[in-house]
Formats: C-alpha cells, sequence, structure tokens
C-alpha cells in the first residue's frame, strides 16, 4: 500500500545548479525582450482587452504568449502569468481579467505559435535532448516562463509588486522553478498537481504520460540511465524549491497517476516558503478541480488584490 | 442540403479515397504486453491523418477501442493499462500535432473554422477522419468484431451513429452538445470560439445552422450500442439522454479518480477485460 506522504524522493543537487541558471538568466539579459503587443478586437470583448504577444527569450527564439487586460478597472493591476499543462495550449485568460488582472498566458517554446525553431512534439519534449542537461529542451523552456514575468514587469499598467504564477501540472511544476529563479519579484504561487517535481522517482510509480516517456526512453536506452538522472537534476522541482520565497498553494490529487502525490508531498517538505496544502482523496490529475478553483481564486485575490 | 444529404456525401467521398495505411513498429512502446505502431491514413481531402496503434500479445482476437479525439492540438498515445488488455487505436485528426503536414489548426480558431458554410466547415473533414478510423479499427484481424468500443466525445458518438460494428461507446465532454446555449455562459474556450465569431460579424443563425448537423441528439437515435454517457448535469444532458436508445447516464463526481475508475470498468466488462485503475496500489 502506497503511503504519499511519508515516501521518500529524493534528487541530487547538482553542484553547479545555480551557476547553470545563472547562465540561462544571462543569456536571456544578453537579448532585448523586444515585446511587441496587437491588439485583437476580434478576441476583445468589453470588459476584456485581448492582445496578441510575442517577446525575445532564451537563445534569441521568439515566443508567444496571449496577454488580456481588464477594460472597465483603473491602472495599475495586480498580474498573473498563467502556465499551460505538458499537452494544453494555452488559453486566452479573459476569466482572469474579468477578475481584475492583467493576465500573461504563455506559450513556451514548443507550444503553438512558438514552435517555428523548436517543435520537439508531444511525446518528446520531456525527453528532447535528456542527455545532456546544457541542451535540453526545457532548458530555454523553463526560462521563457520567467520571460513572460519579465514582459510584465515592462508593462506600464502592471503594478511590480503584485505579480503572481498560476498554473497545474506543468503549470504548477514551473510556477515553482520561476517563482525560484525570480524570488524578487513574484508575490504568490499556485501550483496544482506539479509536475517536474522527484523527475526520477515519478516514472517509478506510475504508467502513465507524460513520465511514461521516460520509462519508454530507458526502454530503448538503458545505457543512459545515469545521464538522464543528471540532466533532470537540473530542473526538478525540488531543487528549486528551497528558493522559493513566495507564498505558495499546492494541491494534489491523493490518486493523482499522471504525478504521483508522493512527488507533490516531498515538494512541500522542501519548500521553505509559507505554503498550503490541499490534498484531496479520490483525486487523480485534477487535484480538485473545479471546485479547488474557488480556493485558488481566494488565495490568489488575499496576495495580489485586484480591485484595490 | 438536408442532415441525411450531408453526412451521405461525406460517406461518398470517403468510399473513394482508399485508406492506404501506413504501419511503424515503435520499439520504444513494445513491450511484453503489446506491440504499438504509428499509423497514417487518408482520409477526405485527400488527407493525410495520424493515429497511435497497439496490439496485445497472445493470441487474439481481441476486444479493440477507438479513441476519437479530445478537443488540443495533442492526443494522448495509449495508455499501458488500455493497450495490455484491448487492440486500441488513437485517432489524431487533421491539424492536430502529428497530422499538421499541410494544415495546423489553432487554438483557438478550429472550432469555427469555416463555420459559415457547413460543406467548408473544418469539422466535417474532421468527422471523416473518425470514420475512417473506425473503418481502420474494424478492419483488423486481430479486432473481434462483437466487441469493439469508441470512447470520446461527440466525435466518438457520431462515429458510432454512422458506422455500424460499435458495441460500446462512452462519452464525455461534449463540444457540440446545446452548443450555443452553453456558449453564453461563459467565456471559456473552446465555446468562447463561437462568441468571438459572432462578434466578428458572424450571423448565429447561420452558425447555428452548421453547428446542427453535428449536434449529438440529431445523430443519437442512429447510436445502437450500449452507451455510457458521462457528465455533470443529466438535467442539461436530458434531451440526449432521452435520444439515445440504449444510454446510461453518470454523474460525474469530480473525485477523478473514483470517475477514471468506474469509467474504465464500465467499458472492461462489457469488453470481457479485467478492469485497471490507472493509479498504482
Amino acid at each position: 500500500m502506497r503511503d504519499p506522504e511519508n515516501a521518500i524522493v529524493e534528487v541530487e543537487l547538482p553542484d553547479d545548479f545555480d551557476d547553470f541558471w545563472a547562465a540561462g538568466l544571462a543569456d536571456c539579459a544578453s537579448y532585448p525582450l523586444d515585446p511587441v503587443l496587437t491588439e485583437m478586437p476580434s478576441l476583445s470583448t468589453d470588459k476584456v482587452i485581448v492582445y496578441d504577444l510575442r517577446y525575445t527569450s532564451y537563445g534569441g527564439l521568439r515566443i508567444a504568449g496571449w496577454y488580456t487586460v481588464p477594460r472597465d478597472r483603473p491602472a495599475p493591476h495586480p498580474a498573473l502569468v498563467t502556465i499551460p499543462g505538458y499537452i494544453s495550449e494555452p488559453t486566452i485568460p479573459k476569466e482572469w481579467s474579468e477578475l481584475g488582472y492583467a493576465a500573461l498566458a504563455v506559450a513556451p517554446r514548443g507550444k503553438l505559435r512558438s514552435n517555428d525553431v523548436f517543435n520537439p512534439g508531444y511525446p518528446g519534449l520531456l525527453t528532447h535532448n535528456i542527455i545532456d542537461h546544457n541542451t535540453y529542451g526545457y532548458r530555454g523552456f523553463y526560462l521563457d516562463v520567467v520571460r513572460a514575468v519579465e514582459v510584465l514587469l515592462d508593462r506600464p499598467e502592471v503594478d511590480d509588486l503584485r505579480i503572481g504564477l498560476q498554473g497545474s501540472s506543468q503549470g504548477g511544476g514551473l510556477g515553482i522553478s520561476t517563482a525560484a529563479l525570480l524570488p524578487d519579484v513574484i508575490r504568490c504561487v499556485a501550483a496544482g498537481a506539479p509536475y517536474l517535481c522527484g523527475i526520477m522517482t515519478a516514472p517509478t510509480l506510475t504508467r502513465s504520460y507524460p513520465y511514461e516517456e521516460i520509462n519508454e526512453y530507458l526502454r530503448v536506452h538503458p545505457e543512459d540511465a545515469d545521464r538522464v538522472r543528471e540532466t533532470v537534476a537540473y530542473y526538478d522541482g525540488l531543487n528549486f524549491a528551497p528558493k522559493v520565497r513566495a507564498p505558495t498553494l499546492l494541491y494534489l490529487g491523493l490518486e493523482d497517476d499522471v504525478c504521483p502525490p508522493e512527488t507533490g508531498f516531498a515538494l512541500r517538505r522542501v519548500l521553505t516558503c509559507e505554503t498550503t496544502l490541499h490534498a484531496y482523496p479520490h483525486c487523480a490529475h485534477h487535484a480538485g478541480l473545479p471546485g479547488v478553483m474557488r480556493i485558488v481564486e481566494d488565495f490568489l485575490a488575499e496576495h495580489l488584490t485586484p480591485g484595490r | 442540403m438536408n442532415f441525411d444529404s450531408y453526412w451521405s456525401a461525406v460517406d461518398e467521398e470517403l468510399a473513394v479515397i482508399s485508406a492506404r495505411p501506413g504501419l511503424d513498429l515503435v520499439p520504444a512502446r513494445t513491450t511484453d504486453e503489446a506491440t504499438s505502431y504509428t499509423v497514417r491514413l487518408t482520409s477526405t481531402g485527400p488527407y493525410r491523418v495520424f493515429g497511435h496503434l497497439s496490439i496485445p500479445a497472445g493470441d487474439g482476437p481481441f476486444p479493440a477501442l477507438l479513441r476519437t479525439p479530445r478537443h488540443g492540438s495533442v492526443n494522448l498515445v495509449p495508455h499501458p493499462n488500455d493497450r495490455s488488455r484491448y487492440v486500441v487505436f488513437c485517432l489524431t485528426h487533421r491539424g492536430q500535432r502529428l497530422a499538421d503536414e499541410g494544415f495546423s489548426a489553432a487554438y483557438p480558431g478550429l472550432l469555427t473554422m469555416g463555420i459559415d458554410d457547413p460543406a467548408s466547415y473544418i469539422y466535417r473533414g474532421i468527422a471523416a477522419d473518425c470514420l475512417r478510423a473506425a473503418e481502420f479499427l474494424m478492419s483488423l484481424d486481430e479486432v473481434d468484431p462483437a466487441r469493439v468500443a469508441v470512447s470520446g466525445d461527440d466525435l466518438a458518438l457520431l462515429t458510432a451513429a454512422r458506422r455500424p460494428g460499435f458495441s460500446a461507446v462512452r462519452l464525455s465532454e461534449l463540444l457540440f452538445y446545446r452548443a450555443t446555449e452553453a456558449r453564453l455562459k461563459s467565456s471559456r474556450y473552446p465555446l468562447e470560439e463561437l462568441n468571438d465569431h459572432l462578434r466578428a460579424g458572424s450571423s448565429a443563425q447561420i452558425v447555428d445552422k452548421t453547428l446542427a448537423y453535428f449536434d449529438p441528439v440529431r445523430h443519437a437515435s442512429a447510436v445502437t450500442a450500449r452507451t455510457l454517457l458521462a457528465v455533470d448535469d443529466p438535467d442539461w444532458c436530458a434531451a440526449l439522454i432521452g435520444a439515445l436508445p440504449a444510454a446510461s447516464v453518470y454523474k460525474l463526481t469530480h473525485l477523478d479518480g473514483t470517475d477514471n475508475d468506474f469509467l474504465d470498468a464500465w467499458l472492461a466488462e462489457l469488453s470481457g477485460v479485467p478492469p485497471m485503475s490507472r493509479f498504482l496500489v
């Protein structure tokens, strides 16, 4: 019988973890952000203005997003970056702007509209160059989310002191990494069913995708197990977690076959920031959805105060 | 064009286009339990669509499961639990990833692409892709023709309505059912696409006319298979439930571990295979 709350999930911390990510951030900084916003009247409503967004990220790639702003509320607005799941495309975050946020739904590289240059496909992203941490597909992907926050910092209608992150699954995992890489900027994180935590343990606890991609890769390349382990340690949320300073909301499904709950509890144990955890019995990867969204909305409102 | 003529024309287009299936073995997904392939098929257009096929190890014939595509750019690979029990075919329709040579579907955008003319509406081709997938799956020697199921949203219902031979239909996350009413309830995509499209100047009457061809209620009476409809609100779905000849209803609890297990067990029982939970204990 599994005991998710007390299971041991360990990840080695690479000696050069901080230097590795500092180098990635430095690469990003070597390119002008060059954000271009194009208003989309046909997608806008009487409550929300919708923009197509493009900006420059790691390696000089242009990245897309949807940016929405409340039409009927005075600036400055609190802001959210919403981060997509593994197989989902970012939707236009009108509902967040209806609640008073400037909201940026980022399409990291490989997602539609950001896949002209980098397109590992699905399945495929999780194992793209997984034997080399320097060229692993997720390196730019992680940094694209960081750059999305920098876009918000560049916007005059955004209150720089009220920026949060929201996402589930991959969006939850990257919420943790982004908050760790921008500890002075991020004010709160809502992370559901966080993926990319305990990356080498998770495939031993499930046969579901995306982690099953790692099992498949090692089925064909068993000799690469050590190199895979070395690579993903640089990307593991458990190694980012101690650097997160923002209050964090976690919600887990105790029968999650996609992101095993053991990994979510392990994340909770290594977070040193103010953390709230909701664990839902009999729930799988939805992790309490749709009901938990009210808790998410209240959490974000408490820290980001839309309508203030 | 009336409803029957519209769909007969799709069948006629498919009938004169050879599927010409091409299969490639996927070693990484081939185990003691099953052999996996990628598949390419020709649908109307002509357009080459994609799918993931898996065939259990051992002596068949096996029960079969067609998974029609979800609304989104990516479709999942058959889950190992399903690969061990069923001949599984997961279709990727035109425009989705892996079937996007020449046409890449936009999200948002796909739901309203060509919607102002039923003949050019993208979902006419997508439905054809699903029908082609059904024909392909049922043509496999490894499939037990008495145990073929289809699972998915409205496309699964439409497929079961237009291709005989399915013994079970498992439906959830309906997209087209009462879409013109549901679009008014929130600004959530994909139905918000309909609102966007109408704001841009299209006619609600024309959009409704096109969507009517895809209304699951209009297809339901042709579904002879045992059907499970998993829904949030049975009252909202009463018209569809009433139109399906052999429907049972599962009200989702939103304890999705419980819901997933129920849906798996329902089909497993009809197919004569053991139920399996995706959450390993």
